[in-house]
């Protein structure tokens, strides 16, 4: 596993690479005014000239490209060309956020594609006379396909935040409470601080949002694990093990859901992915201040200089989860063709 | 005759409750779109601050009541419409000839296509669609070129799959054996045998593009601020939720009934036309393009 985890990382280093010319061709190649983008507005002729300098856009398109990859990697990250504070600094303070929000949803994820599977399976084996039920609990998970998690935050927030407020929404800590010192990881520096309350604050401000995005992306591994333990209990080892007198849950437990869970997992890494994204509005939706509303707003600004940070930032996280699950997947299971 | 008749003119996916079922809510938001200006009670920009925030009145004037700027909800739901076609139709017809055309190219010749697509579409994907489409969003590219620029790489992996399964058949080998040029096999036994599994996708990737389009538009990026657009009233609805629920509601249902109709064509189009994938490959590819 160490060995298939380490190769995989190991291609994640050109992968982000040349994602970097993907964001260097949508950010600095095609937009009218890349000068302009990186100056707060209203900036006069002038500096838009000593800007195009700056950013070296008189030169040839693979220098300017070089040059800017030494920018990005050597940390000279710059201002925020809208609230002119420097960008590493706004982006250090939102990530954190978003990866404490998106390890969560992924373990929402999981744990609602785990179950959801398991039942889809259950009232697939049923079969026979209920063969209608299974046919559709499937269209279920379609249907639930269908929700965006833009909706499912809007109806979370609806109900649990504002209609029957359980579930506080907008910010990362209950006003009034102090922010503990540390990484930036609320969740952790609590705990190392032993700070219950700022602790059990920041996991409430994160439910909401992690139970949205969990909701919106699950329903694909329900299906993935669904098919997989259909798919393994078709193997001539189950029925070895039936004949071997192991009951019905351990043979389920202990040798059909193994085999089941890899390609369910390699289908939760993909989702987890795309989670990532969708991020992006739910914490727009939340009020949550992380990654995702920042890049929203540098948008919303055209604020290159944050533009292209953050949207890096996503990149590197996508890829290195993206390669940790597949070389996790591939160690369980080496015939797994991720 | 009557087995051909069947067979030809009656196939199993025409039969299956998913498939019809998704069509009818498909053809239904297609006419909607067209026929809006007709079909409308009222002008969707229209204002009546004397009559706001009016709830259902289903044989008033305003029959699903109106928004904060007295604009009618029906209308502007008929319009939203428009937006969401106009999204969804390029974005997935797009990603389809785009990504299905990479796909296929990289698995049909194999060395260095192959491994030069391979890398573009790995590094294509190493951007969680939605933010790749906020980044084309901000470089100034149009939200149905973002839509299709976010979805493009997941018909070149499928369809690249597809293709790898097509290709280890008996006839295609017969067929390059008896010399037919590559081309000619590709076009007349290849793509017919894919056509299933990147129709089914096209549908899904349809309601990954309108869900899309809300999500821009309610995030109010890449259009303007008072275009016409589900995801704008969900936005604008979301701020008078408790004074008047239909203007959040309404657009919901609508978005939902359309995405599930979309999701339901793909599902039924992939169980009912004899896909070469088993069914796990592709449920997990299912709504990849759905970003929200």
């Amino acid at each position: 596993m160490i060995a298939s985890l380490g190769w995989r990382l190991l291609v994640a280093v050109p992968v982000l690479l040349l994602a970097t010319l993907v964001l260097f061709v949508v950010l600095r190649v095609l937009p009218a005014d890349v000068a302009a983008m990186a100056l707060a507005p209203g900036a006069t002729e002038a500096e838009i000239a000593a800007m195009r300098v700056v950013l070296g856009l008189d030169g040839l398109l693979p220098v300017q490209y070089v040059i800017w990859l030494g920018q990005m990697l050597s940390g000279e990250w710059g201002l925020s060309a809208q609230m002119g504070v420097p960008v590493a600094r706004l982006v250090g303070t939102a990530l954190p956020a978003t990866l404490e929000l998106a390890a969560l949803a992924g373990v929402v994820c999981g744990v609602l594609g785990f179950s959801g599977g398991l039942l889809l399976f259950a009232l697939r084996r049923e079969g026979g006379q209920r063969e209608g039920r299974a046919a559709l609990a499937e269209t279920g998970t379609t249907l639930m396909m269908a929700v965006p998690a833009l909706l499912w935050a809007l109806l979370l927030v609806l109900v649990f935040a504002l209609g029957w407020p359980v579930a506080p929404v907008g910010g990362r800590l209950a006003p009034g409470l102090a922010w503990p010192p540390g990484t930036g990881f609320l969740l952790l520096d609590a705990l190392a601080a032993g700070d219950l309350a700022v602790f059990g604050s920041a996991l409430g401000h994160l439910v909401l949002p992690a139970v949205a995005l969990g909701l919106g992306f699950a329903p694909p591994v329900m299906r993935v694990l669904g098919a997989a333990l259909a798919e393994a209990y078709r193997a001539p080892f189950i029925d070895q093990a039936r004949l071997r007198g192991l009951s019905g849950a351990q043979v389920l437990w202990g040798q059909a859901l193994p085999l089941a869970a890899v390609p369910a997992l390699a289908a939760l890494g993909r989702q987890f992915v795309l989670l990532l994204g969708g991020v992006a509005v739910v914490e727009a939706v939340c009020g949550y201040p992380g990654l995702g509303r920042l890049l929203v707003e540098a948008v919303r600004a055209a604020d290159l200089p944050v533009l292209q940070v953050a949207g890096l930032a996503f990149a590197v996280v996508a890829v290195l989860a993206q390669a940790v699950v597949e070389g996790v997947c591939r160690g369980l299971a080496p015939r797994v063709r991720a | 005759m009557m087995r051909f008749l069947r067979r030809y003119l009656w196939p199993r996916w025409v039969r299956s409750g998913r498939v019809l079922l998704g069509l009818l809510s498909v053809l239904a938001v297609l006419a909607i779109a067209v026929v809006a200006p007709v079909l409308a009670p009222h002008d969707p920009l229209a204002q009546d601050l004397s009559l706001t925030l009016r709830p259902i009145e289903l044989r008033g004037v305003y029959p699903l009541g109106t928004d904060g700027l007295g604009r009618c909800v029906l209308s502007r739901l008929m319009f939203g419409a428009r937006a969401a076609v106009l999204v969804a139709l390029p974005a997935a017809l797009g990603a389809l000839l785009l990504g299905g055309g990479l796909g296929l190219a990289a698995g049909w010749l194999g060395g260095r296509v192959e491994r030069a697509v391979g890398w573009l579409a790995a590094a294509w994907v190493a951007f969680p669609p939605v933010v790749l489409a906020l980044l084309l969003v901000a470089g100034g590219s149009g939200v149905a070129m973002a839509a299709m620029l976010s979805a493009w790489p997941l018909f070149c992996r499928v369809l690249r799959a597809e293709l790898q399964a097509v290709a280890g058949r008996g006839h295609v080998a017969a067929a390059l054996m008896l010399g037919f040029p590559r081309g000619q096999v590709l076009w007349r036994e290849v793509v017919p045998a894919v056509l299933p599994a990147a129709l089914a996708l096209l549908a899904w990737v349809a309601a990954g593009a309108v869900g899309l389009e809300a999500v821009l538009a309610f995030l109010d990026l890449g259009g303007a601020p008072d275009r016409l657009s589900w995801g704008r009233m969900l936005a604008d609805g979301w701020e008078v939720v408790f004074l008047a629920p239909i203007n959040l509601v309404a657009p919901g249902v609508v978005l939902f009934s359309v995405m599930a109709g979309l999701a339901l064509l793909g599902d039924g189009l992939r169980g009912t036309m004899g896909l070469a994938l088993p069914e796990a490959r592709l449920a997990d590819d299912a709504m990849a393009g759905d970003g929200p």
